[in-house]
């Protein structure tokens, strides 16, 4: 018995080791020279850096926070035309990555673009390019971003509205509240640990963003420690503005963190009884109807019909591409990175269950960090990493390192993805085992169970629908990561991320509109799969 | 067995920060006729460039493929190129200009001015200083400075005129600005069609990729609308710079790599090249393709900088972009 706690103790310790390598690396690479590019940040830069992500950051927090609450509040109390159908066409959205709507929007909006096209066609040639507002740089950024990541708000805020004990229209009324005084006093208020998560995840995103920014030159933070970094080999200076956006997203996670808890509170619902939802009528109905359909419009139709028309406007792209090595490379990077990431948060959360101890719960809470490094850097801190451990091991035991085992390899691009994932899978698993009672472990001991066969024939059976999420999430995560992929693969290696971003590379979005088009897909897919667990109102 | 495998594989692997999909079928060209496979990683530029330093002695990567002769400078700075791009066969064909012993370019581009034919009309000897006079105020479009090829073309202004001076053309330049710098290059030559501007600075293949119809029938008849010139014809020509690779210094298969940079440069390769790519040719004897040779082929090209100097420069006309407010 004592072994195999052992085993437990060492395991918790390994994974947030491993998890943390990226973050410690950043931080420790102050032994490389210093370049000339702080001079140049501290003069020009630095405050435009920060400016810019900071009206970044604001401008996606208060749309996401507009879109996602408001859709939310509309589908979890009211009957309206488009109701049922809204409720989980909203979360289309998640298959469309920001850099792809960014791909979109300028598709559209640029002179001589979609748009100017639509016009030429219905009303004939006209000097419209000045009446098409041109939606680039960081009205661009914020707005793709935005109509990407508002899902998390609205899954969130939604499921905390289903999930409340009283209906808290019918409080509202007793009280005596107009519907405005209602939503604003009572139903805003109870959601608002939700929101938070919600928003704090929206926040984290956009933080680590780099395929929008990038492709409309918007120079954030992350750009910032990309290029000192890498452009600049500053490390000084990279590693100061790693810590100042590590800061900014440290106090989201405490933020998250401690509403993640207010939010169990507020989740005691009684009885599990669906709530009935009140009839909207007239304009109110139309409105609620017109809302969702617009945003229904903007964040899915809008993007999958500027690829859908080029794809079938330049077919001579399709020859070009590998259909199916594109799909076996997706499914191969999926499959091995779910099962990767599921058996371990499955051991780590089961380590912490079974240890009780105080020291692995908080190297755990270390490990999810992973998350908030932004993907890009992480790739880059994990190929320093790996170069300079082998490099030591082979000057100590002289032998010939193993760089290229983890360099351009899938299972360097699975530990990558592993390290930047496995906050999401072991929250996803967490989530489900904080129902399972720990007197249910007792009783098992008690009959005689071991630790591993209560782990086996009592965990996993009742956290069947959590692993089909998590590796859902998973899936659709890696389906639409860019940066890592791009710096980590092997040879000849393509994802539909990558060859969508090579063609907006070399200007043929146009050309990235078939690949793009096979993303939202597949991701599509995935998300229908689990809309089930996503909307349940049990 | 991965080891003898890669010591006794017949292949070239290349890093590339270009992303043509007709470069990987004229690679699929060479492997037909020599047999040697050419493995590919894509990507952006610095970070496969650390990648490649920081896999050092293990690294797999025989060639690394850019564009903007500054990238290629400044990575052999580094001292990450081996002596030998510039083979004997290629000393022949390429101009001393676009090649050093540790890289050679593979194609030229020119970086020039577009205009509105309507409502400007430059005079022959306009220049690349001249977009900077009061006069165009509000009437220019270029992109951001953190654009490499920006950064190119201030160095070589740094390089001709000093620092002082090109930081008051910068400075003159932002007066100009018709709006903030936003989109890639061809979005500059769509604004002048559009008419929120005159004058653009571009490279010369966004307009011929929009002139080839591959942007669609607006685009295309958009682009008929721009002219374009190539300035500094009175003094030191028009700013050109390259698509270029050099053999790194840890490649396994040197030879190979030879071989490929060989098989770049030769006429059909070339011919290939300039056709999908509109970029012009690197050695005597191919033809541009005809929508880049209409705008003229007898220009003078700035054939005095010395492409070497982009790379060193391009921190310094960065900070000068900067502090105009670019």
């Amino acid at each position: 018995m004592s072994n195999r706690i052992n085993f437990w103790l060492i395991f918790s310790f390994l994974v947030p080791l491993l998890v943390a390598i990226p973050i410690v690396t950043v931080f420790l690479s102050f032994f490389e020279t210093t370049g000339n590019y702080f001079d140049l940040l501290k003069d020009t830069l630095l405050l435009r850096y920060v400016s810019n992500s900071f009206i970044l950051l604001s401008g996606v927090l208060f749309l996401t926070f507009v879109f996602g609450v408001i859709a939310a509040y509309f589908v979890s109390f009211y009957n309206f035309p488009g109701v049922n159908f809204f409720k989980w066409a909203l979360i289309l959205s998640f298959a469309v990555p920001a850099y792809i709507y960014a791909y979109s929007l300028v598709a559209f909006f640029e002179n001589y673009g979609t748009a100017f096209t639509i016009l030429t066609f219905f009303f004939g040639e006209g000097d419209y390019n000045k009446y098409i507002p041109k939606f680039d740089g960081l009205i661009g950024s914020i707005f793709s971003i935005s109509f990407s990541l508002f899902g998390y708000v609205y899954v969130l805020t939604r499921a905390s509205f289903i999930f409340q004990s009283h209906n808290l229209i019918e409080v509202g009324k007793n009280l005596g509240l107009s519907t405005k005084e209602n939503f604003f006093k009572i139903i805003l208020p109870s959601a608002r640990p939700a929101i938070v998560v919600g928003l704090s995840l929206v926040a984290m995103e956009t933080l680590s963003d780099f395929g929008t920014v990038d492709f409309f030159s918007i120079s954030t933070l992350t750009t910032a420690i990309y290029n000192a970094w890498i452009s600049f080999d500053d490390l000084a200076t990279a590693n100061q503005l790693s810590l100042v956006l590590l800061l900014f997203v440290l106090l989201l996670f405490i933020i998250e963190n401690l509403s993640r808890k207010g939010a169990k509170y507020h989740q005691n619902s009684k009885g599990n009884k669906a709530i009935p939802k009140i009839n909207l009528k007239g304009s109110i109905s139309f409105f609620a109807s017109f809302f969702c359909f617009t945003l229904f419009f903007c964040s899915f139709v809008f993007p999958v019909s500027q690829m859908t028309y080029w794809t079938i406007k330049f077919p001579k792209y399709f020859q070009d591409i590998d259909f199916w090595s594109l799909n076996i490379n997706t499914i191969l990077l999926v499959f091995l990175s779910s099962i990767f990431l599921i058996t371990f948060s499955f051991m780590s959360n089961y380590g912490n269950r079974v240890s009780k101890s105080k020291l692995i719960s908080y190297l755990s809470t270390f490990s999810i960090s992973g998350y908030a490094l932004p993907g890009i850097i992480l790739a880059v801190a994990f190929i320093t990493f790996i170069s300079w451990f082998s490099d030591l091991l082979s000057s100590v035991f002289a032998f010939g390192g193993f760089k290229n085992v983890f360099i351009g390899s899938t299972l360097g691009l699975v530990i990558a993805y592993f390290v930047r994932f496995f906050s999401l899978s072991f929250n996803g698993i967490k989530s489900g085992y904080s129902k399972i009672n720990n007197s249910i472990d007792e009783n098992a001991y008690l009959l005689g169970y071991s630790k591993l066969k209560t782990f086996t024939n009592i965990h996993l059976p009742y956290l069947k629908t959590n692993i089909l999420l998590v590796g859902v999430l998973i899936a659709l995560e890696i389906i639409k990561e860019l940066p890592i992929t791009l710096i980590l693969r092997p040879f000849n290696f393509e994802t539909f991320a990558t060859k969508a971003y090579s063609y907006a590379a070399q200007d043929l979005l146009e050309a990235a509109a078939f690949p793009s088009l096979c993303l939202i897909i597949w991701a599509s897919v995935f998300i229908l799969l689990i809309s089930k667990y996503i909307l349940s109102e049990k | 067995m991965f080891v003898s495998n890669a010591l006794f594989a017949n292949e070239v692997n290349v890093f590339s920060a270009r992303h043509y999909d007709s470069d990987v079928q004229l690679y699929e060209k060479f492997t037909a006729k020599t047999g040697i496979k050419v493995n590919v990683v894509s990507g952006k530029d610095k970070a496969l460039q650390k990648r490649i330093k920081e896999e050092g002695k293990d690294s797999k990567a025989d060639i690394y493929i850019t564009a903007d002769a500054g990238r290629l400078g400044a990575f052999q700075a580094e001292g990450m190129f081996q002596k030998g791009a510039s083979s004997a066969a290629i000393k022949k064909v390429v101009p001393a200009i676009f090649r050093s012993p540790y890289w050679v370019g593979i194609a030229k581009r020119a970086r020039i001015i577009y205009y509105n034919p309507k409502t400007v009309n430059p005079s022959w000897n306009m220049s690349y200083e001249d977009l900077a006079d009061p006069k165009y105020k509000g009437r220019v479009v270029i992109r951001k400075s953190s654009n490499i090829y920006n950064q190119s073309l201030v160095a070589s202004l740094i390089k001709n005129n000093g620092e002082k001076k090109t930081a008051a053309w910068a400075k003159g330049m932002v007066n100009n600005f018709a709006r903030k710098p936003t989109g890639n290059d061809r979005a500059q030559i769509l604004a002048v069609a559009a008419g929120e501007a005159d004058w653009a600075v571009a490279n010369t293949y966004y307009l011929a990729l929009m002139l080839s119809g591959s942007k669609g029938a607006e685009q295309q008849a958009a682009a008929k609308k721009v002219k374009p010139f190539f300035p500094n014809q009175d003094g030191r020509g028009t700013h050109m710079n390259i698509s270029g690779g050099g053999i790194l210094k840890h490649a396994p298969n040197k030879a190979n790599a030879v071989k490929l940079l060989e098989f770049l440069l030769t006429p059909e390769a070339q011919q290939h090249i300039v056709n999908n790519t509109f970029e012009y040719p690197m050695i005597p004897g191919v033809k541009a393709n005809k929508l880049i040779a209409q705008f003229g082929l007898d220009f003078k090209q700035d054939l005095k900088t010395k492409v070497s100097n982009y790379g060193k420069l391009q921190a310094k006309a960065l900070k000068v972009m900067n502090e105009a407010g670019w």
